[in-house]
């Protein structure tokens, strides 16, 4: 299942190497271990530029969204396996 | 002194980085559609839809029927941009002469980084590390080494995907002859069709069919498949300060084009001119951004059942401005529409010239040519959607991502 979203969720990470590295995402009241970062690019949104970090748990594939200037987590993109 | 060129072509561009990023998708036929993934085209397949017959610009309905497994997967262009801005930086750190063939594919010269063969083959695979420590081990990438860009290419694609191909000048006959004519980038299915019309099935053939003859029949092109058939290619690795897609010569670009197909099938003409004019203003931009001015439109409509009308007009006056290109080309389409729906429409440009537009005889058209000097940098500056005009608000264009054309800055 494949899912669109522009959800808010609080991500705890750490810093590594000049990287930030999601660790855990809390989505829904449900927390979700951060596996596998596939893929991390950024985008520029005006005069911004925003991260996207594609991650990956046992059973689902997440997009998230960081917005540096505010650090604004959203959850942007949901794949569930099967 | 010999050269040594690199030539480097990543696979399955855009489905690989999709199972770079997803790994449940790794291992699937999966295939990169444009904005709506019923009414697209697969821009991208992966390597394992290509195993099964899929292959890039099939219609999804089609490449759905051919594979049942096939996943339909819409493409992400500005991730594909980000991913290959950084292929392109990882590649300057190996040679300064390098040049963006396409969104996926470089040449770089390696003569003096390289030195010799076995350094070319030690650099390439240095590249390949550093392409899976920055982009990840998914996004596969061929390799071909030779004396020139052209043979360089033939190399990377005769091993596909992850191949090393080196071909050194003296094995360059022996391995042009073990490849067939369409192989070579410049002969397509037409050049090969005539090819075979005059005897010629191979490039042993071709090298020993008379130069004369050949440019009897194909003119300065006909030279070109005579010295191409000695493995032989003399354009050099041109570097640009530009970036992406623009990195390519502007002596190459023949035309700047874009086609729409609509959400639904449409008899309605404000929705059309609509489209047409947002057409007409990205085609305008990027002509600006290049300094372009166009004397030719082109403009194409596909309706419902699949029939299609096109023509275009030439005129005297060079223009780079979108509404100037949007009423030639609703002069063109408009006399066929309203008796079938219309599926798809395109304009492009075409007799280019470089430089600005001739500034304007009345007061209000130099008025208006300098608020698009204002908007263009507000484009360059925030990129496109920072200004439209109001009459086509209502037409909303998708993202899309196909391969080779498209322009990640429209």
């Amino acid at each position: 299942m494949h899912e669109l979203l522009n959800d808010p969720v609080d991500v705890m990470v750490s810093f590594a190497d000049n990287r930030v590295l999601p660790r855990t995402m809390r989505w829904n009241q449900k927390d979700y271990k951060i596996e596998n970062i596939n893929l991390v690019h950024t985008v520029r949104e005006g005069r911004k530029k925003v991260f996207y970090f594609s991650v990956s748990d046992l059973n689902n594939y997440f997009k998230l969204k960081l917005d540096p200037e505010n650090l604004d987590w959203r959850l942007v993109e949901l794949y569930t396996d099967g | 002194m010999n050269r040594i060129i690199l030539h480097i072509d990543f696979n399955s561009y855009f489905a690989s980085v999709e199972q770079q990023a997803n790994p449940f998708l790794r291992g699937k036929p999966i295939g990169i559609t444009g904005k709506q993934v019923e009414r697209s085209v697969i821009t991208t397949a992966s390597i394992e839809a290509k195993a099964l017959g899929v292959k890039t610009a099939m219609s999804t309905w089609e490449a759905k029927k051919i594979c049942p497994s096939l996943m339909l997967w819409p493409g992400d262009p500005k991730k594909y941009a980000a991913i290959t801005e950084r292929f392109n930086c990882i590649l300057k750190e190996f040679s300064p002469n390098v040049s963006q063939f396409s969104v996926d594919e470089s040449f770089l010269d390696i003569t003096n980084e390289a030195e010799d063969y076995f350094g070319a083959t030690c650099l390439a695979q240095a590249l390949r590390k550093r392409l899976q420590e920055e982009c990840g081990e998914h996004i596969t990438a061929s390799i071909g080494i030779a004396p020139n860009k052209l043979m360089a290419k033939l190399a990377c694609e005769s091993v596909k995907p992850n191949g090393l191909t080196v071909v050194r000048s003296e094995d360059l006959i022996s391995f042009i002859d073990t490849r067939p004519l369409p192989a070579l980038c410049g002969i397509g299915r037409r050049i090969e069709a005539r090819l075979n019309a005059l005897g010629i099935e191979t490039f042993k053939q071709l090298r020993e069919f008379p130069l004369e003859d050949l440019q009897t029949e194909f003119n300065s092109y006909g030279t070109w498949l005579h010295e191409a058939a000695h493995g032989r290619d003399s354009s050099a690795v041109v570097s640009s300060t530009q970036k992406g897609i623009r990195n390519m010569h502007s002596e190459d670009v023949k035309s700047y084009g874009h086609s729409y197909t609509l959400p639904q099938d449409t008899y309605d003409p404000l929705v059309l001119k609509r489209y047409l004019l947002g057409l007409a203003d990205k085609v305008a931009w990027r002509m600006r951004r290049d300094g372009i001015v166009s004397r030719r439109v082109s403009a194409f409509v596909r309706f419902g059942d699949f029939s299609s009308h096109g023509e275009q007009r030439t005129f005297h006056a060079p223009t780079a401005n979108g509404l100037k290109l949007f009423q030639i080309a609703w002069n063109i389409i408009q006399p066929h529409l309203g008796y079938t729906p219309v599926r798809l429409v395109g304009l492009s440009a075409s007799q280019l010239t470089q430089g600005p537009e001739q500034p304007p005889l009345f007061k209000k058209d130099r008025k208006i040519l300098s608020v698009f000097s204002s908007l263009d940098t507000l484009q360059h500056r925030y990129g496109s959607g920072v200004w439209q005009r109001a009459s086509t608000l209502s037409a909303k264009f998708k993202t899309r991502s196909s391969g080779f054309h498209y322009d990640h800055e429209v």
